[in-house]
Formats: C-alpha cells, structure tokens, sequence
C-alpha cells in the first residue's frame, strides 16, 4: 500500500511531476521506460493536453527526479516504483486514471493496478515485457549473457563520459560550463542508478501479475521491436483478461520518438 | 595496418589527392547512412573490411543486425530517445558483431540530417577495440575496488553505529538500517530471543509474517535450527523448501531472503532476516558481510545484556528478587518528587516479620530462605505496578506507595498483613509468621513539598516498632 504520510509537495519534488492540459479533463499518465525521461513524452503530450489533464514524471534517477531519494533496497524491484506512482496518484488525487506506461513502466503500471485497482480506469502498455531473458518454452528474446553485455555498454559509455549518453549530476563545482551543457542535454540518467535499474528492468519476471490484472488494457506493440518482440507483446495480450491488441507501424521499441502521431492516435482511438 | 596492406588508390593531385568517392569509402573510419528506423541505407568500404560483411548483406538490413545483443538493447533503450530529442549523439560506445561472430568495439558520432521523410542519420564509427581493452581493465579494477571499499565503509559505519548504541534494541534498529542499506534488502528485521527461547520482531519489518501462520515465530528459525545462514534465492527454491513459504513470499511480492544467526562466542541471540523484491544470487561477499555484521550485532548485545545484568545486580536482592536499599532510596526520592510536584499524599510501609527468627532458629536456613521468598512474592503479587517493594534487610521489608491517601495506605496494609499471615509452605503450624506493619504518610502543603527520605524511613519504622509493643501482626499509621 502507498503511504499516505508522504505529502503532495514531497512527492511532486521527487519524482518531477508535471501537470498540464485541461484541469477538468480525465487524468491520464506518462511514464517513461529505462534508459530516458518524461522527456520521451514530448512529441506525445501535445496530442492530450487539450481533452485531458496530462500528468508526467520522472523515476527516481532519471530527468528532473530528487536522486536524494534513491533506496537502493526499495528500488531493487518494480514495486518500489509502483508504490511512487501509486503516490502521485493519491497525492495528485486522481481517479479513473488512463495510465500509459513505455517498456519497463508497462510492468510498474501492472504492478501497481494489481495492488490498488481503485484510481486506474485503463491501462495502457506500450512495448510491454513481462520478463526479458528466455525461460524454457518462453522466448523474452535475451539470455543472461546478454544483460550483462548491456551493463558492460553502461560503463563503457559512462566511462567514456560522452555528452550526450552521459549522465550529469557528479560535481560539476569546479567546471559550470560542464555543468551548463548536461543540464541542457536529454534524458538524463545517474550512472549508479542506471545499473541497478537496469537489472531491474531486465531481470525482473512479472508473468503471473498479468493473469491479476482486473483493468481494462490496452497492448500496443510496435513493429520490428528486438526489446519487446511480436510474440511477447501477443504473451502479454494473451494473458492480461480481456485485454486489446493494436500493432503500430511505428519500427523499433521507442514509438513515441519514431511514431509519436501514431501512437497518440491509437491511445485516443482505444479512449474512445 | 603495414605499409603493404594500404589500400591502391589513385591519387589525382588536381582534386586535391583524391575523389570524394575516394575519401567516403577508404577514409580511416567507418561511414553508416540509417534511415529513422535503424535501416542501412549506405554504408562505406572501410566498415565493410572491418566487420567482413558483403554490402548487399547490409544495404536494407537493420543497424540492430550489425550490434551484440547488449548494444542492441542500449541502441533501443537509450541511443534512439537520446538522438531522436537532441539529433545528435556524441562518442557513444557499442560492440558490433562481425560476420564470423567476433566483436568489433567502436566509439561513434551521429547526426540527424534533413526533415520528415528524407531525416537520415549520418554516423561515424571509430574502432576503439584498444581502449575498450583498456577501460574494460579499468572498469573491471573499478567495480573490485569499490566493491570491497563498500564492504569495508559498511562494517566500519556498522561499528562506530554500535557503540553508539545503548540498548539492546538500538542494536537490533541499527543493524536493520545497515543490512538494508548494504544489501539494497526491500525489507530487513532483527527477531531477539526472550529468554524461553521464543523469537519476537525487535526492530524492522518481517513482510511475510502477515502471510505465514500464526504460530512461525514460536516454531523458531531455520537459521537457528540449521546453525548457519538460511538462503531462499528464487521462489523455485522457497517452493521446494516448504509450500506455504514461497506461497507468502508470492503474497509479499518477495522473491529471495536470507536469515542470518546473530551469534558470537558471547552467545546467540536471534536472527538478522533480510527480504529481496528480486530473485537474487547470493555470492561468497554477501555471505561474509552478512555474517561479519551478524556476529559484531552480536558482540554489542552481549556486552549491552551483561552490563544490563550487573545494574540489575546492583539494584537488587539476590535471594528474593526485590529492590535492594540503594534502588529503594532512588524510588523514595522519585516519589517525594513527584508528590511535591502533583501534590498527592505518598505511603512508605515498613514491614517486619513476627516469628522469622524462629522460624530461622528451629527449622534453619533453607527454610528461613524460603519463607522471606514467599512473604516477597506475596508483598509483590498483591501491590499496584507503580508501587516498589524492596528488602531493607533480615526479615524487613518497605513498600513505597505513591499517591496513596490515609485510608488506601491502611488498605493495602491490612491486605498484606492478611496475606503473610497466611500459612507458608515448609513451615509447621507450631511456628506462626505474622507481619507488623508501620506507615508513615505524607502529604505535601505550601509550606513543605519536600521531606527527608531518611525521615519517612525513620517514622515508618517508629509506627512498625509501636504494632510491635501493641502485640505484632497489626497496622499503625503516623502521620509525618
């Protein structure tokens, strides 16, 4: 259960929420997958703001969050950070909410649905896994080895310290002007939380949530997707009662850079 | 690259050198043309001699089919977002796969060039496989270092934590902090063993509790049962341990624990109990750390639990159990402070023995031993909480009795006369043992909100002395 002692102000701090559109309108939600921010969103938004109160946030680590708030223990699974949304939707007061969560966040948003249904009206999951490593029969499209490689490119590229796929935060005191161009650049990350949320991500196995899931939902998979192939998108349709299927012709695991039009079409459609 | 192997190419000085075709397919870097999805458009000579792949194998393929299943995933999850907001992206590093399976490390530059539909990326590719080598080092002696300099910080946080601490459950707070923290635990507590044996939560929190049934902590601990440190890492293995184990890790949405025995020679007193939101692989540090912070917890605990013991001592009667003299002085001047300061009447009760020392005399010590123990449990059973029964010495006994006004005083009195006057186990008929019991109340004005202790004591004791000349087992009262 979320804590209720935590106030709207703290929680608004930490995980950068930001509230846009028509006040009046129904709730939906953004949530951004690992390895960026609300950022992501920005093509998308604009689609939203005029029928509905637009809520986007940062993760703990990423973007515009407090990183003073990162608990190693807490944010070691996904219910940790189903608990923070489950926070802003309390702390926001939001009901009959549209959740649309990207990669990792379309399990944060399962998560949380099945601990407290009560706030959540439809559930939008964009390129969803339920679990990225290959197990018997079921095929997430990666092997162990494979994580690992991808921490390996973490510290390959967090060591070579380039500008852009570099995160920020470490002291810049002595040198503003580095300062200056990382606070401007896109998706930031800090790399010690990077890490582990990547293990997070990529390593957890959320398969039997979704047969719990009582939340209509929408499955949107995306064409050409090695994150998230066809046949795990189908997986998670399969499972989740009830649930609708909609193939983008957007390519690749981010359709909300290479499809963003596409992509607010059919959350509108399905809305609709 | 030997002077032989450069590659023929014909110099024309008019141009200066070289044809820009010249330039694009054998510059000293590789040259990739992507449309927005990732699909090769163009691709130069110098990439192709470095992978081993045939153009037409490339031209309309996928960049994903150029990149190691981990650079595919950091392509996806981060370069795409990254290029897609800014248009650019500098020095980022992938590992690409050559056509015989082998790795190619690369730093690369890309540019998003044109709108709309005719939006390409433009990237450069640099083969940077030495300094790959060299960072991989690096960054392998990096995670080393700061994974032992992290084991270390902890268990030197742990210890100055520890002697900070001053009581027992201090320690088990403390420890619940440090595992969480060390461990990245999703929960962590420390279960303390009263001195039955049976365990209680003393610090933290034990998600599966709620889940399990009512009676786990008195079934006790595996950690204890086994004598060493109990892992669950997956729900597969909670499964096979016992069912209605990984049933409530399932409900707690927990997938690993691990209980750890908080023992050291200075004994066992409990388990640190730890809980993972992950499955988790438990490697030969995490067993070292557990059980070094374990054992310095519980190194804490004996010192706290023996120093415990000995104030105990200090403050009471070995045969009987009672507050000594000293803690009796204590009581009394906590007592006159706090009815000075709430203006409430306080009873101090002097209580002598009539017939111990015949009792001692003819039956001897064992049974006089016995006999102040029971008068001890009967004074103590038959008192309020807040009242203080203490041995003053021999066969004397004081109870002190806050807020209690003149009639309540010569209540409790008379019961207590009544009580001991029962008979005693062990001792025969023949040999009667009655109490004699002086009160001395008082009860603060304006003028005094104070007394002497020693006066109360003194007053009590004439009172207790006048029962004795009235013919013992009765109650007098004096007012000081």
């Amino acid at each position: 259960m979320a804590s209720t002692t935590i106030g709207r102000a703290d929680v608004s701090r930490r995980n950068n929420v930001r509230v846009s559109g028509n006040s009046n309108g129904r709730p939906i939600v953004f949530a951004h997958g690992f390895g960026c921010s609300q950022e992501v969103w920005r093509d998308v938004l604009p689609h939203f703001e005029e029928r509905f109160k637009v809520v986007a946030f940062d993760h703990v680590g990423a973007g515009g969050s407090d990183v003073d708030a990162y608990d190693r223990g807490k944010y070691d699974s996904l219910s940790g950070y189903a608990d923070d949304l489950l926070e802003i939707l309390e702390t926001e007061n939001l009901r009959d909410v549209v959740y649309v969560g990207h990669s990792v966040s379309s399990m944060i948003g399962v998560v949380a649905a099945n601990q407290d249904p009560s706030r959540f009206g439809s559930l939008v999951l964009v390129g969803p896994s339920p679990r990225y490593v290959n197990d018997g029969d079921y095929l997430g499209g990666f092997e162990q080895e494979d994580i690992d490689d991808l921490l390996d490119s973490l510290d390959a590229n967090y060591l070579g310290w380039s500008a852009s796929m570099a995160p920020v935060i470490m002291g810049n005191a002595e040198r503003p002007e580095l300062g200056e161009t990382l606070t401007t650049s896109f998706c930031r990350i800090d790399p010690a939380i990077a890490g582990q949320f990547a293990r997070v991500t990529f390593l957890s196995d959320n398969r039997r949530d979704l047969g719990a899931v009582t939340v209509p939902t929408l499955v949107l998979q995306c064409t050409d997707d090695v994150i998230a192939p066809l046949a795990v998108g189908r997986f998670v349709h399969e499972h989740i009662p009830g649930s609708r299927f909609h193939l983008l012709a957007a390519t690749g695991h981010v359709p909300n850079i290479s499809g963003p039009d596409e992509l607010a079409e059919a959350i509108l459609d399905y809305l609709r | 690259m030997t002077i032989a192997e450069r590659p023929e190419v014909e110099l024309d000085p008019a141009d200066g050198g070289a044809s820009y075709e010249e330039l694009y397919e054998q510059a000293p870097c590789g040259f990739l043309s992507l449309s927005l999805d990732g699909t090769i458009v163009r691709v130069n000579q110098t990439l192709l001699d470095w992978t081993g792949h045939e153009r037409s194998a490339l031209l309309g393929a996928s960049i994903r089919t150029l990149l190691a299943p981990g650079s595919q995933i950091f392509y996806e999850t981060r370069f795409v977002p990254v290029l897609g907001l800014e248009g650019r992206a500098r020095e980022v590093a992938f590992e690409l796969r050559r056509a015989d399976g082998s790795s190619l490390h690369v730093l690369t530059n890309s540019d998003v060039v044109g709108t709309d539909d005719q939006a390409q990326v433009r990237m450069a590719v640099f083969d940077s496989t030495q300094r790959h080598t060299y960072e991989r080092d690096l960054v392998d002696a990096r995670r080393r270092a700061e994974a032992s300099e992290a084991r270390v910080r902890v268990l030197q946080d742990a210890t100055s934590v520890f002697a900070g601490c001053v009581t027992v459950d201090d320690v088990a707070e403390a420890l619940v902090q440090i595992a969480r923290d060390a461990f990245a635990a999703t929960e962590a507590s420390v279960m303390l063993m009263h001195e039955s044996g049976q365990l209680y939560i003393a610090a933290g929190t034990h998600p599966l509790l709620p889940f399990l049934p009512a009676n786990t902590l008195e079934r006790g601990s595996e950690a204890i049962r086994r004598d060493e440190v109990f892992l669950l890492s997956s729900l597969e293995e909670a499964d096979a341990f016992r069912t209605d184990v990984g049933q409530s890790m399932r409900q707690a949405r927990i997938e690993a624990i691990s209980a750890t025995p908080i023992q050291s020679e200075g004994g066992l007193f409990g388990v640190l109990h730890c809980s993972f939101g992950r499955s988790r692989e438990f490697d030969a540090a995490f067993l070292q750390l557990n059980q070094a912070l374990a054992r310095q917890a519980s190194q804490i605990i004996a010192r706290l639990t023996l120093q415990a013991e000995l104030a105990h001592q200090a403050m009471h009667d070995q045969l009987t159990g009672l507050a000594n003299r000293t803690l009796l002085q204590e009581s009394v001047d906590e007592a006159i402070a706090d009815s000075g300061r709430l203006g409430v009447p306080l009873a101090v009760l002097f209580v002598d023995l009539d017939g111990f020392k015949a009792v001692n005399d003819h039956l001897g010590h064992v049974i006089g031993d016995s006999t102040l123990t029971s008068v001890a449990a009967r004074l103590r059973d038959h008192v309020r909480a807040t009242d203080v029964v203490g041995r003053f010495g021999g066969d004397e006994f004081v109870v002190v009795c806050p807020h209690t006004d003149e009639a309540s005083a010569e209540a409790v009195a008379e019961r207590l006369r009544a009580e001991i006057g029962r008979p005693i186990g062990g001792v025969p008929s023949q040999y009667p043992v009655t109490a004699s019991i002086g009160i001395a109340l008082w009860e603060p004005s304006a003028d005094a909100d104070s007394v002497d202790p020693d006066t109360l004591f003194r007053v009590a004791d004439e009172a207790m002395y006048r029962c004795k000349n009235a013919g013992k087992d009765c109650v007098t009262l004096v007012r000081v």
